[in-house]
């Protein structure tokens, strides 16, 4: 099995030496085990191949790898809550991620999820997620914040 | 007597009461006037007959005196048993020479009365969910009697305040005695303090107690619930159980945590005061106690009142959650057939009862309280015309009759407080009533004490001669068949044959009616069910997933998997491409019931399900009906390579998906019509041929 980077894009070569263009790589568990377990997906949307471990790669194709992943990666992740707003439909939160300061908009209490431990994950009206790594890590006044919604 | 049997109709099939006494020697009938007896040795047979909802039990002869009785079906099970007892009997008598000179036992002494237990009253019963924690209650109690004598000591010094103080100085007699007031004030504040705190204690202690015992009242009813079989829930509304975990026990804790610390408050300080008021002027005492006769007949004029009041309320709180627990998972329907304006008027109606219960207890209670502050008014009033002619004559100071009267409120407050605590006990009492209620069940599948483990099976089924009925309606009538292990049985019939059923039967979600089923020559009533259900993976007709994600779903049945094993489950029962399509992957939420999927994708997260917990017995029930053929197809693939090795039992209507089984079985109506392989079948040209033909027909057309 070979990665390659074509442009913009990523080939791969299988174990029986046919080769795929367009190949992308998906997380299957992004949220609980973003480390492991990458599948490289084809253009019929097929896996082709499944990395269980990243480091268990040579340099080269880890690296290109991550790369790729990196590329379609949205996860900002919230270190402080700066404060929440009631909106017409649900409340704006503005808050600081590890991607800078943003504002985005929540509908409903359900949309925090508990990912175990302290871990949540926060998706927004438009399906975005946003992480908070550990909620006791949180200041004093975002966790109070937070504590009215979750 | 060996076993008797109570009769409930007469041959005419009016309601008669009788009893049928089997001993060792003979059969008694006893039904008022009437006796009749036959010798054991003169009965061929005693045979049941099912006849809708009454039931005939014949007794045979061999000549003239054959009888028969007629009871309802509610004696099914007790009619069953006693058959059996007759056979058990004479099976044993057989070995014997003439019974004749037997000594015939005793008609009545063999069965030990069982005294029926009388549940105790609600609120009671709640006392003894509270036995764990009899430290906090203690201390609750003792914080309410401190907290409630501090709170006596501020009028005793006002008393001493007016007389020792106040009123010498008005009469100019004394100097002001400065300490002295300080110290008066000085107690004042401190008695205020004491009793701040010690209530502050009170109430924190007490609505622990409170959160304790309903939080444990609340677990024990969802253990209990777990306990019971699929019997009971096929029975049981679902926001009827809801509402009684949910809004019962949270009626019982407001009780506990806020009227119940009031009442005992009350209590003391009504016993307090009284004592308090006698010791200082008995007359004036009297006086003022004149009206509690009255209150005492008042609230129990309203307790009954309210009694049945409250019931009714939870019970229209039930309803109303029926109806949100069917429509709001049945929303698709309400659309698709535009009945959202009927479902309102369902909503609306239940809700109107629930107003109306509640308005008619208001209704009641709104009385009663004013009635109570009415009643304080005059006991005041007397207490001041009674006080003052005392005063006047000398026989009492001013400073005891201010105290006096400051008791007196205090006395008849704590009494309008309790008309509270009437209606808030009567509230709880019902909701407790009705979480004792499911308490109450008793798991309707006999749970044998002393089952076996039995570890992992090889996966061998027998079927004896099973039957099995839903209510009086006879679903499973005598069906037989042995699946040696590994063997794949392809179920086929038409709808409404039985087929699920007597995989609920297998699953021992139910238990058979007559007949045994036996796992590797274990009969399943003599072996651990959780222990057995280890070696099962079940894919059901209807794949239910849980609010999760998707790997939590997959690993439900053995929540220790490994990431590896998931995967490896979801690609076999060919989930695995269509989960990498999701945005989370195996992290993705499939909604509540699993809605977010299609009906395939459900299907297929359930058969990984069942694959990952590696069964012995290997359970399809149109495992493979939602999805398309071609994946099907794939399914069917990797369940070939994973059957092996296992017994599996599928049921389907596509014929094509039982291509694989070793031997196919056709129920029809209860029964088996035919076996064997579908050549054999076809050649055969029964109704496994006919419905072959008819799907080849509708494929082709
Ligand atoms: N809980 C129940 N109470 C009473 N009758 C029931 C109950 N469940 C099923 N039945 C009845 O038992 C009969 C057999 O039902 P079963 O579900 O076993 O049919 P089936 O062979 O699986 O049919 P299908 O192919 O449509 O799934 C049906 O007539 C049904 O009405
Ligand atoms: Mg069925």
């Amino acid at each position: 099995m070979k990665i390659l980077t074509t442009g913009s894009s990523l080939a791969l070569i299988d174990a029986e030496g046919v080769r795929h263009e367009n190949v992308r790589p998906v997380r299957l568990f992004p949220l609980t085990d973003p480390q492991h377990w990458i599948a490289l997906v084809g253009e019929n949307g097929r896996e082709l191949a499944c990395v269980e471990d990243l480091n268990t790669l040579e340099d080269e194709p880890r690296q290109i790898l991550a790369g790729a992943l990196a590329q379609r990666e949205f996860v900002p992740v919230i270190n402080r809550i700066v404060n929440i707003t009631r909106a017409t439909d649900g409340h704006d939160w503005h808050v600081e991620t590890d991607r800078g300061s943003t504002v985005f908009r929540l509908e409903t209490d359900e949309s925090i999820q508990s990912l175990g431990g302290s871990r949540l994950v926060i998706f927004d009206k438009a399906g975005t997620r946003y992480l908070i790594a550990d909620v006791a890590a949180l200041d004093r006044d975002s966790r109070r914040k937070l504590e009215r919604y979750y | 007597m060996v076993a008797s049997l109570q009769t409930d109709l007469n041959r005419t099939l009016r309601f008669h009461a009788g009893l049928i006494v089997l001993t060792n020697l003979r059969l008694l009938h006893l039904e008022e006037a009437v006796f009749h007896e036959w010798k054991l040795g003169d009965i061929h047979e005693l045979v049941l007959e099912e006849m809708g909802p009454t039931v005939a039990l014949h007794l045979q002869t061999g000549d003239s005196t054959a009888w028969h009785w007629r009871l309802t079906s509610r004696f099914l099970r007790d009619i069953e048993a006693f058959i059996v007892r007759f056979h058990e009997l004479r099976g044993s008598n057989g070995n014997d020479d003439e019974a004749g000179d037997d000594e015939e036992e005793d008609l009545f002494a063999a069965e030990p009365a069982s005294v029926p237990k009388l549940a105790s009253k609600p609120l009671l019963r709640l006392l003894g969910f509270s036995r764990p924690w009899i430290g906090l209650m203690l201390c609750g109690l003792g914080l309410t009697v401190a907290s409630t004598g501090a709170g006596l000591i501020g009028p005793w010094l006002t008393m001493s305040l007016v007389d020792d103080v106040l009123i010498p100085l008005q009469s100019a007699t004394h100097e002001i005695d400065t300490a002295r007031v300080y110290r008066f004030a000085g107690g004042l504040l401190g008695a205020a303090v004491l009793t701040w705190i010690l209530k502050w204690a009170t109430t924190y202690v007490v609505a622990r107690l409170a959160e304790r015992v309903t939080s444990q009242m609340r677990r024990a009813t969802f253990e209990h619930l777990q306990k019971l079989s699929l019997g009971y829930f096929n029975k049981k509304r679902t926001g009827d159980l809801i509402s009684r975990i949910g809004s019962d026990t949270d009626n019982i804790s407001l009780f506990i945590s806020i009227n119940f610390i009031d009442f005992a408050c009350d209590v003391l300080t009504i016993v307090f005061t009284a004592v308090v008021m006698f010791s200082i002027n008995p007359v004036l005492a009297l006086a003022a106690l004149g009206p509690l006769p009255v209150v005492a007949w008042l609230v129990q004029w309203v307790r009954v009142r309210l009694r049945g009041g409250f019931a009714a309320a939870s019970r229209a709180w039930s309803a109303m959650n029926s109806v949100l627990t069917d429509t709001i998972p049945g929303v698709r329907v309400v659309k698709a057939f535009a009945q959202e304006q009927r479902e309102i008027e369902r909503f609306r109606q239940q809700d109107q009862h629930i107003f109306d219960t509640n308005d008619r207890v208001n209704r009641t209670w709104s009385f009663f309280e004013p009635t109570i502050y009415f009643l304080t008014d005059i006991g005041l009033l007397v207490v001041w015309s009674v006080g003052a002619w005392c005063v006047a004559q000398e026989h009492t100071t001013v400073g005891v009759l201010t105290g006096f009267v400051l008791y007196v409120g205090k006395f008849y407050g704590r009494l309008d407080s309790m008309s509270r605590f009437v209606a808030s006990a009567q509230r709880a009492a019902s909701s407790a009533h009705r979480v004792f209620e499911i308490l109450d069940v008793k798991p309707d599948m006999p749970v044998n004490k002393d089952t076996r483990q039995i570890g992992r099976l090889t996966g061998e089924i027998e079927f004896r001669d099973i039957k099995f009925r839903h209510g009086i309606r006879q679903i499973i009538r005598g069906f037989s068949l042995k699946i040696a292990p590994g063997e794949m049985i392809g179920l086929v019939g038409p709808s409404g044959a039985g087929k699920t059923t007597l995989i609920n039967l297998v699953c021992r979600f139910f238990d058979v009616s007559e007949g045994a089923i036996l796992v590797d020559g274990n009969d399943l009533r003599e072996i651990d069910v959780m222990d057995y259900r280890r070696n099962l993976g079940l894919v059901l007709q209807e794949p239910y997933l849980f609010f999760g994600t998707i790997a939590e779903n997959i690993a439900y049945g053995r929540p220790g998997a490994t990431r590896a094993e998931i995967i490896a489950a979801a690609r076999a029962a060919r989930a695995h491409d269509f989960i990498l399509k999701l945005a989370d992957g195996y992290d993705s939420m499939v909604g509540e019931r699993g809605q977010q999927l299609s009906g395939g994708e459900r299907q297929r997260i359930s058969i990984a399900r069942a694959l990952l917990v590696d069964p012995a017995i290997l359970i399809l029930d149109e495992a493979t009906s939602s999805v398309d053929t071609e994946t099907e197809r794939e399914i069917q693939a990797a369940l070939d390579h994973l059957v092996k090795g296992r017994t599996t039992i599928a049921i389907a209507h596509r014929l094509g998906t039982l291509r694989k089984a070793n031997r196919l079985v056709v129920l029809e109506n209860g029964v088996i019509s035919e076996t064997g392989t579908h050549d054999a079948l076809m050649k055969h040209g029964g109704t496994y041929a006919r419905l072959h033909a008819a799907m080849e027909e509708v494929n082709h057309a």
